[in-house]
């Protein structure tokens, strides 16, 4: 952690009624960085989100934002930002531009020049009605007011959903702009594939808890390579070298047909022992941030948080 | 405070039209009824004939204890009063209810307030919002008094009560905001509220006792504007108690979570019962708390009216001049007081029916028919499931209204045969009320986002049935309203051919419904 950290959270508890919503969660995201907020439905991203934004208090640990109380100077910190909220919902009787006002209004700091541009990039009608607009539309008014704010943090709750794959990739583009001119960006998903895409370092958490957080390439350092080789002799000794596991080897048509996981710093030695065994057909899968993803969401996932470079079980 | 000035703009350009609804209307109101009644009164000696009049318990009950009855002005707050004891409250309620939690509930609030918007904002915006209103209001009311021809210093003293009788109940529905977690929550609890002042200021007007002290509606009267002596100083009262909740709404608004409550209701079932999933079912748990809030009001004014059936004979018996009432013409004061309660409760039916079947339309724009539609389920059988549980609804409502009104006659009276006829005359005025279900469901169906439409009848008819006969209001005029045409029972007869004619107007009404809304697009947003 840094001084320079745009938001700094630190076992955050939060209760509604009886049911722990946050459970001692840490948050730390830099300046200038994508961070990617990463959990199941449920697991207290969106109330993260809102306590951060002072739309809600914290009932234990710390939330700072630009280093200010979030609750307390919400107002004043809240002209650095944008928020894209996770449920868009407009006036429905005036126009998307109407409401793209009126959003601009509690915000300020809005570009009018790269509104223009962000509504044509998004290929949206301003003249319409609220309520004529589709889903994906109404999340496109979200998006333009949150994109084309000058601030320096942008809050984006599920950004996404309800986009088509075309619109997916301007926002990737958009926000990569964004990002260029130096603007911190919290991307709230579960959307693996658009977290991996943007994301410099990546916060996963579960059930209220910070189950891992790291760079992208810390976190696929934590998961493991797969692997599958036929091979024309037994390799020698692999079932039992360090950081290979799920090993299973079995004899189809003569051959030796070998599956592993391995951790990628054995990766070089293991495959060294396939080669001394005749490779005939290799397929090495990178880690992906799907494999460490689904372990830490499986029902029967250890709640214990891995700091970033600790060992990773793997999948 | 941060953000009050954008929150302003925002809530003038997307809430001016139907504040402009309330503001005209209210002022129109007024302004109809003291116009009529400067033409009707036009001498000293009418303007004493009206006084003697209604100094009965049962109208003071009604219309509130008007201190200088003798005066033109007095007229007009005895004639409005029962109408401002209702809608001046409710305006103050509906802004800031629509204002404040149904923003917060809609997620619109959400997107403001992670801008540059004080979380105290929103309550702060919907009172200035209301204040503005008022005062226009105000305005609006002493111009019309003035036109009329009633005193300046009265006419500004009522007009100031009124408008701090909104304030009033504004400034508790800001509290009301942020006790409870749905809009709906807050209109019930207002409006409880606005009931139980009705009946503390009735009591407390009829017995003569400080219980009108209690009650907001009571602190309009008792600033007696018209009257010789006029009591500015009790403007005070409301506006230390706006002042104070006002402050308490801003500190709990302070305090608070968005999308938090002091009240929030614990978990339910996590599965629909066998009677939820059938489309009758849904229909009539989307209706049960509005049909509950219109049942209460309803009961609880058929049970005050008739508890005090027997006062109204003593003062009949008193004061021969009664029978010259202007709201009714008969010998038999007794039963012409009963008849007039009728006519509310009538109205209350017909408010109900407007507002139930307006759900339908909230069913629509909110994006539940489609899914449902999309299902087994076709048009025509939701429909029909969904006014069935409304007529069924109006049916309970009207019988239970008409027994308890018929029982508490019976006990206050001792004659045991006001609960059949009561139960007759509330059961008569069926039709009528079926005319507004034909006009709602024609609405939905043929244009449904004109749904105001329903509610601009009712307001037309209300404003009829409770003002026609006081301003004399030619024959074609109180003919608009489906009310006039039965026949004004126990009072008068019932007029069987109407009572047919009229369930013939709603049938048709409500086939008319039906066939648009088979071929119409759906949804309409």
């Amino acid at each position: 952690m840094t001084t320079d950290d745009v938001v700094q959270v630190e076992g955050l508890v939060k209760w509604f009624g009886s049911f722990r919503a946050l459970d001692g969660l840490d948050l730390h995201v830099a300046r200038g960085e994508v961070h990617g907020f990463l959990g199941p439905n449920g697991a207290g991203k969106s109330t993260t989100i809102r306590i951060l934004l002072g739309l809600m208090r914290h009932d234990g640990g710390a939330a700072r934002l630009f280093g200010g109380d979030p609750w307390r100077d919400a107002t004043r910190l809240h002209s650095r930002l944008a928020y894209l909220p996770g449920d868009v919902s407009l006036w429905s009787g005036l126009t998307g531009g109407q409401c793209l006002d009126i959003l601009a209004e509690a915000h300020g700091g809005v570009n009018s020049a790269r509104r223009a541009e962000l509504a044509e990039r998004f290929d949206l009608d301003l003249t319409k009605r609220a309520r004529d607009y589709s889903k994906g539309n109404r999340q496109k008014i979200a998006l333009v007011s949150a994109l084309a704010s000058e601030v320096e943090l942008i809050v984006l709750d599920e950004p996404t959903s309800g986009l088509d794959p075309l619109m997916e990739r301007s926002f990737q583009e958009i926000v990569r702009e964004r990002c260029a001119e130096g603007a911190t960006v919290l991307l709230s998903s579960h959307i693996l594939a658009e977290v991996e895409a943007l994301a410099d370092r990546v916060s996963i958490i579960r059930r209220g808890k910070t189950v891992t957080c790291g760079t992208l390439a810390e976190l696929r350092r934590h998961t493991r390579t797969r692997v599958h080789a036929v091979t024309q002799k037994e390799p020698d000794g692999l079932g039992r070298m360090p950081g290979v596991s799920d090993y299973g080897a079995e004899r189809v048509d003569g051959r030796i047909d070998t599956r592993f996981t391995i951790h990628p710093a054995d990766l070089d030695e293991a495959i060294g022992r396939l080669h001394r065994a005749s490779i005939d057909t290799l397929t090495v899968k990178p880690p992906s941030l799907d494999a460490l993803f689904l372990s830490r969401y499986a029902p029967d996932a250890s709640d214990t948080p891995i700091a970033a470079g600790a060992r990773g079980e793997g999948t | 405070m941060t953000g009050l000035g954008p929150l302003l703009r925002i809530q003038r350009r997307t809430r001016w039209r139907s504040l402009a609804v309330w503001v005209v209307g209210l002022i129109g109101g007024l302004a109809a009824t003291a116009a009529s009644i400067a033409q009707l009164y036009d001498t000293p000696a009418k303007i004493k004939s009206y006084g003697d009049a209604v100094v009965s318990n049962a109208l003071v009950a009604i219309n509130g204890r008007v201190e200088g009855i003798d005066s033109l002005g007095g007229i007009v707050q005895d004639e409005f009063g029962f109408i401002a004891s209702f809608l001046m409250p409710l305006f103050g309620i509906v802004v800031v209810a629509s204002v404040t939690r149904r923003e917060e509930e809609s997620g619109r609030l959400e997107a403001l307030l992670a801008g540059r918007i004080d979380r105290r904002a929103p309550t702060l915006a919907s009172l200035v919002l209301v204040l503005a209103a008022v005062v226009v209001t105000i305005a609006g009311f002493v111009a019309s008094l003035l036109v009329a021809g009633i005193t300046a210093s009265g006419a500004v003293l009522y007009s100031v009560a009124l408008g701090m009788l909104t304030l009033v109940f504004a400034t508790l529905a800001t509290v009301c905001a942020q006790v409870v977690l749905h809009a709906r929550g807050v209109y019930i609890l207002g409006f409880a509220v606005v009931g139980v002042s009705y009946v503390l200021r009735g009591v407390g007007d009829v017995t003569g006792t400080d219980w009108v002290w209690l009650s907001p509606l009571g602190w309009v009267e008792k600033t007696a504007p018209f009257a010789d002596t006029q009591r500015w100083w009790v403007l005070a009262i409301p506006f230390i108690v706006s002042f104070t909740l006002a402050a308490a709404a801003v500190l709990l608004a302070d305090r608070r979570d968005l999308g938090g409550a002091l009240y929030r209701p614990g978990p339910g079932p996590a599965a629909a019962s066998r009677r939820l999933v059938r489309p009758v079912g849904v229909a009539a748990y989307v209706q049960r708390s509005t049909f509950a809030g219109w049942l209460v009001g309803s009961v609880a004014l058929a049970a005050v009216m008739g508890a005090l059936a027997e006062e109204v004979i003593h003062a009949v018996l008193g004061n021969p001049s009664l029978s010259n009432l202007v709201t009714f013409t008969s010998d038999d004061a007794a039963d012409g007081f009963l008849a007039l309660t009728q006519v509310y409760l009538a109205i209350i039916a017909c408010g109900y029916i407007v507002q139930a079947l307006g759900t339908l339309r909230q069913e629509e724009a909110d994006g539940r028919l489609e899914p449902i539609l999309a299902g087994a389920v076709s048009r025509r059988r939701w429909l029909s499931s969904q006014l069935a549980v409304v007529i069924g609804g109006l049916v309970v409502l009207v019988v239970a209204s008409a027994v308890v009104f018929g029982a508490a006659t019976a006990l206050s009276t001792g004659d045991s045969g006001y609960v059949a006829t009561l139960l007759g005359a509330g059961l008569a005025y069926l039709p009528a009320e079926l005319v507004f279900a034909g006009i709602a469901v024609a609405v939905f169906g043929v244009a449904p986002r004109m749904y105001a439409v329903a509610w601009a009848g009712f307001g037309a008819a209300t404003f009829i049935a409770l003002l026609g006969h006081g301003l004399q209001m030619p024959q074609w005029l109180l003919d608009i309203s489906p009310t006039t045409h039965i026949g004004n029972p126990p009072l008068g007869d019932v007029d069987t051919v109407s009572l047919v004619v009229l369930t013939l107007i709603s049938a048709a009404l409500v086939i008319t419904g039906f066939a648009a809304f088979r071929r119409r697009l759906i949804p309409q947003g």
